[in-house]
């Protein structure tokens, strides 16, 4: 079986991370040999997790914290985001391109994200909170 | 964030650099189109040549800025997008709702 390697970045809940957030990510998805593109992409998704995380999930709370976690196998990677919260309902958003929602100015975060990644998956981890899990299916 | 800002033809441009995720860039961002907007300002274009990608709080400013200054008489319209943000506005439809020009020049002459 092929090594996985892994890497954990724990950071509070405020956007003011965000840049440190996106640093981590990029840098060792550059040392993966990601290509930029996949990067830009890979980063959209991941800093809309990490947002939705702090505001939504941990409400902002500086005493709560967002851990993200990147994992990289020989057919994918995945970027986790786990905030400490009540639980998430991904099912309840409601779509952002209908002409009700087009000219709001939030909610098309989990869209986005949906369309730019291969898969992104919902955990309800045991010791609470919320994870999302970002796939990206590496080229054999 | 670098901002930089500056005017022709009695149009406003904001030029933002770098990426604009949530954090303290796009406060920055939103601030100074409210500056303008309150300063009864009523032309914008915002040139994003140097806006490597954004996120959907980059959009939500964005609808923001042109939703008030719409509401103040005004416009906004948008120069140089990036191919990975003209991805999300086609994504998330929005490429049917923003003006958007191929430079800040084109886009200010849509004024006249």
């Amino acid at each position: 079986m092929a090594d996985k390697k892994s890497y954990r970045l724990e950071i509070p809940s405020s956007q003011n991370y965000l840049a440190e957030a996106d640093r981590f990510l990029e840098s060792h998805l550059k040392e993966h040999g990601i290509d930029d593109d996949s990067i830009a992409d890979l980063a959209i998704s991941a800093t809309e997790l990490i947002n939705n995380a702090i505001i939504h999930g941990n409400k902002s709370d500086p005493h709560k914290i967002v851990t993200i976690e990147l994992e990289f196998s020989d057919k994918h990677l995945s970027i986790s985001i786990t905030d400490q919260g009540q639980g998430f309902k991904p099912e309840n958003i409601p779509s952002p391109i209908s002409d009700d929602n087009i000219m709001k100015e939030a909610g098309r975060g989990i869209f986005i994200v949906r369309s730019l990644v291969d898969d992104l998956q919902f955990e309800e981890p045991p010791e609470g909170g919320t994870r999302m899990i970002i796939i990206k299916k590496l080229a054999s | 964030m670098s901002i930089s800002t500056h005017e022709k033809d009695g149009v406003v441009i904001l030029e933002p650099e770098g990426k604009i995720m949530g954090g303290p860039e796009a406060t920055e961002l939103r601030n100074r189109l409210y500056e303008l907007i309150s300063t009864d300002n009523k032309k914008v274009v915002i040139d994003l040549s140097h806006v490597e990608w954004m996120n959907s709080t980059g959009l939500g400013i964005l609808i923001s800025g042109m939703t008030s200054l719409r509401n103040n008489e005004g416009e906004l319209k948008l120069a140089n997008i990036s191919e990975k943000v003209a991805n999300l506005f086609e994504i998330t439809k929005l490429d049917n709702v923003f003006e958007a020009y191929d430079s800040a020049d084109d886009a200010v002459g849509s004024f006249a």
